[in-house]
């Protein structure tokens, strides 16, 4: 009896999968784009971070090498990324705000400020632990002035 | 008959009339007052503590533009809509030509140099913790930024809270310069209560409100509907917030949660303000909040 409920499971399989694809949101792509951009970043900046706290000792070839990932990171961040349509309450997972599309200019001017804010990291990450420290909180608040504007809250 | 309504009124009034002294507009002592000398650097520190350019600054403004205290920002709330007023030094259309006392009178009392009550959108129920010389202090700072000759727009506020009287009975029943979180605390816990429930007004935003916007202090920083709109603003009660100490402070600085996610919305403005405190002061605030009563919700 078990078994035949678990081959009925398996046969059933592929029509759940069907039906899963055709409800795909075509933005669904573009999203787990986004989410991932910023995951990779925040896995180089926990590494930046542990070094700037003093949880793990400065080690260049690791910092240099996370520092490069958040500016070729931030080097892809684009309009490409925010097709119109794509945002918070119409693409699914989506927490961009349609301030995104009313503002161009300035969402355009807060991706520079990433870059810019990379390039000091990147600088800082050849150096030391307290070089890192220093240009970290300029890093945070270049993320935070677009999260402010652009991104929905979650909580 | 006509003598009991006559007598009716007669209550009536001297019941207003009670009521018009026990809530009249207080006011700082002017002999202590004059016998403080500011401090600007000082004073700057806890401009950025109190947040003042959070509010007071112009809409989007960003960097030396937050030192421009022009005002106009609004802030929609169920009583009506507000606007920040002027609070440079402009003699004129700011508070240049404000003494020391009319500004204490403000920061710490709510009450306005024409002897009104202000509305408590501005958060003097929190800054009435702070001291006589942290106002003159941060008086003496805000007198050193550059003035703007914006003018002040009205605030839209209709019936009965276009009544400024009836703050008076606001502030008896929600203001109170006592701490909120008792009991003993050590030296750094003292000194990041002072500030978060001072000029820091963490609990503005952090700690819900009843209907007539009193914050309720039992549920004190476990959260509260978010006022920009959707969402809600976090608890940070030691139920929710299990970060430690210095991932707290860490946070303050640079905005990174521990994880790495970084602050969004109005806490942003939050951490550019208090990333130019000292790494002892927010590690401060982190103590008092691992002191504040959980509470899961």
């Amino acid at each position: 009896m078990k078994k035949i409920a678990l081959l009925a499971l398996v046969a059933a399989l592929p029509a759940f999968a069907t039906f899963a694809q055709e409800t795909r949101s075509p933005f669904a792509d573009t999203v787990e784009i986004r989410h991932g951009l910023m995951l990779q970043m925040a896995a180089d900046l926990g590494k930046l971070g542990a070094i700037a706290k003093g949880q793990t000792p400065y080690d260049a070839a690791t910092a240099t090498k996370s520092a490069a990932n958040l500016a070729a990171i931030a080097s892809v961040i684009s309009m490409d990324q925010f097709p119109a349509g794509s945002e918070v309450d119409a693409a699914p997972d989506s927490f961009a705000l349609p301030a995104i599309w009313t503002n161009p200019d300035d969402f355009a001017a807060k991706i520079t400020g990433l870059n810019d804010a990379a390039s000091f990291m990147v600088a800082a990450a050849g150096k030391d632990a307290s070089s890192i420290k220093g240009v970290m909180a300029n890093l945070g608040g270049a993320c935070g002035s677009c999260h402010k504007a652009y991104r929905q809250p979650e909580e | 008959m006509k003598r009991l309504l006559l007598t009716g009124s007669a209550l009536a009034l001297v019941g207003l009339g009670g009521f018009l002294v026990i809530t009249r507009p207080a006011h700082v002592d002017p002999t202590a007052v004059a016998a403080l000398t500011g401090d600007a650097t000082r004073g700057e520190n806890l401009f950025w503590l109190g947040g003042c350019a959070a509010c007071h600054a112009a809409e989007k403004a960003e960097g030396d533009a937050l030192k421009v205290l022009s005002g106009g920002k609004a802030f929609v709330t169920q009583f009506g809509t507000f606007r920040a007023p002027n609070i440079s030094s402009d003699p004129d259309h700011g508070i240049g030509t404000w003494t020391n006392a009319q500004f204490a009178d403000a920061l710490l009392h709510g009450t306005s140099p024409d002897n009104q009550h202000f509305y408590p959108a501005f958060p003097y129920a929190s800054y009435t913790r702070a001291s006589l010389q942290e106002a003159v202090d941060l008086r003496a700072y805000m007198a050193t930024l550059p003035a703007s000759n914006t003018p002040n727009m009205p605030h839209d506020v209709g019936f009965p809270f276009n009544q400024r009287w009836l703050l008076g009975g606001w502030k008896l029943l929600f203001m109170s310069d006592a701490p909120v979180v008792t009991g003993t605390l050590n030296e750094q816990e003292t000194q990041g209560r002072h500030m978060v429930e001072g000029l820091g007004h963490c609990s503005e935003c952090h700690t819900p409100r009843n209907p007539l916007g009193g914050l309720d202090k039992s549920a004190w920083l476990s959260g509260a509907p978010n006022p920009d709109g959707k969402g809600r603003i976090p608890n940070i009660t030691p139920a929710k917030l299990d970060w430690s100490e210095s991932d707290i402070a860490d946070y303050l600085k640079t905005g990174f949660t521990p994880e790495f996610d970084s602050a969004g919305g109005s806490m942003v403005e939050v951490v550019t303000n208090l990333s130019h405190l000292s790494d002892e002061e927010r590690l401060a605030i982190a103590a008092y909040l691992k002191r504040v009563p959980p509470i899961a919700n």
